[in-house]
């Protein structure tokens, strides 16, 4: 006994440190209104980890979120659709590594597609696509695995 | 007072005189056969000087160093300290040369380590960033458009950058 339990410790040092798969991860997908308004709105609890590089690389001051979706990933190969009035976010996951998901998105405007793109996304790295101009402001589409 | 045999070889290498080498001649039962045997002894002593002489060390300094040890290992009484130090000095590993190898060999060890890591990080940095394989916009909605990518390192976000996309109304931006 005195000699497994010497183990133990070895065993959890190296489950922690192994960047592979925990488990179902969970994407969350949004559609973002970015403006410049002269009173901002606190960001949204899911941008709350990218608020710097949003401001500082867009230059907007405040992001609202239109439409989003929260999907629980189990076998890598699920679909969703992150909606708003007029937008919609389709994202088709083809599977995943240790790394990460591989993801098929398409931005739609109604039903007019606008934009399509393939994408690795890290569990450890968001992605930020620039969509149109919509009035004053930029729509941005977010993507990060919590 | 002397014995026989200490006046007999002091009277054959000549070092008895006066009343001493009187009494010690007048002693002997055979003069001449002593005088015989004293010549003789005169001569083997030159012969042994011209022909064999004296050894000259070539390394004198070490097989006296070499004496030394040996006298001091096996009188065995020495103190121990005084023989650690002298074991000390006669090895070339001192215990402040270990020590400064040590740190030197931990420093070199340290330095190697930080390059690899740093090497290692940054691959594994540019591993760990969202990728986009490919982006397409409509042509025939966006004529213009173009795709650019960009990683922001601060967040380790990664960002499509699209530009040329149809301008959109306000109203759009509704939830």
């Amino acid at each position: 006994m005195g000699r497994w339990s010497a183990l133990i410790p070895i065993v959890v040092l190296i489950s922690t440190a192994t960047p592979g798969l925990r488990g179902a991860e969970s994407v969350w997908s949004g559609l973002v209104i970015a403006e410049n308004i002269a009173q901002p709105k606190p960001i949204p609890p899911e941008l709350t980890r990218i608020e710097g590089s949003l401001k500082k690389f867009f230059g907007y001051n405040q992001f609202q979120v239109i439409g989003q979706s929260q999907k629980t990933l189990k076998t890598g190969q699920e679909d969703w659709l992150a909606t708003s009035k007029f937008f919609g976010l389709h994202v088709d996951a083809r599977g995943e590594n240790d790394l990460g998901y591989v993801l098929n998105l398409k931005l739609y405007k109604e039903k007019e597609l606008l934009l399509e793109t393939d994408a690795k996304l890290s569990k450890r790295s968001p992605l930020v696509i620039k969509g149109p101009q919509v009035g004053s402001g930029q729509l941005l589409l977010v993507l990060i695995v919590e | 007072m002397k014995t026989f045999e200490e006046k007999w070889t002091a009277w054959l290498d000549g070092q008895l005189s006066g009343r001493e080498l009187a009494e010690f001649e007048a002693s002997l039962p055979d003069k001449a056969a002593a005088e015989a045997e004293k010549t003789e002894a005169t001569k083997l002593r030159k012969l042994l000087k011209s022909e064999i002489g004296v050894q000259t060390l070539n390394n004198a300094e070490f097989f006296s160093h070499q004496l030394r040890e040996r006298i001091a290992r096996e009188s065995g009484g020495a103190s121990r300290v005084s023989g650690v130090r002298r074991m000390e000095s006669s090895t070339r590993w001192t215990v402040p040369r270990l020590l400064w190898t040590s740190a030197a060999s931990i420093a070199v060890f340290l330095a190697c380590t930080v390059l690899v890591m740093r090497d290692k990080s940054g691959s594994e940095e540019s591993q760990y960033l969202t990728q986009i394989l490919n982006a397409r916009v409509d042509p025939v909605v966006s004529p213009n458009a173009t795709v650019s990518i960009f990683e922001v390192k601060q967040d380790r976000v990664t960002v499509l950058w699209t530009e040329g996309l149809q301008t959109l109304p306000a109203d759009y931006a509704a939830k």
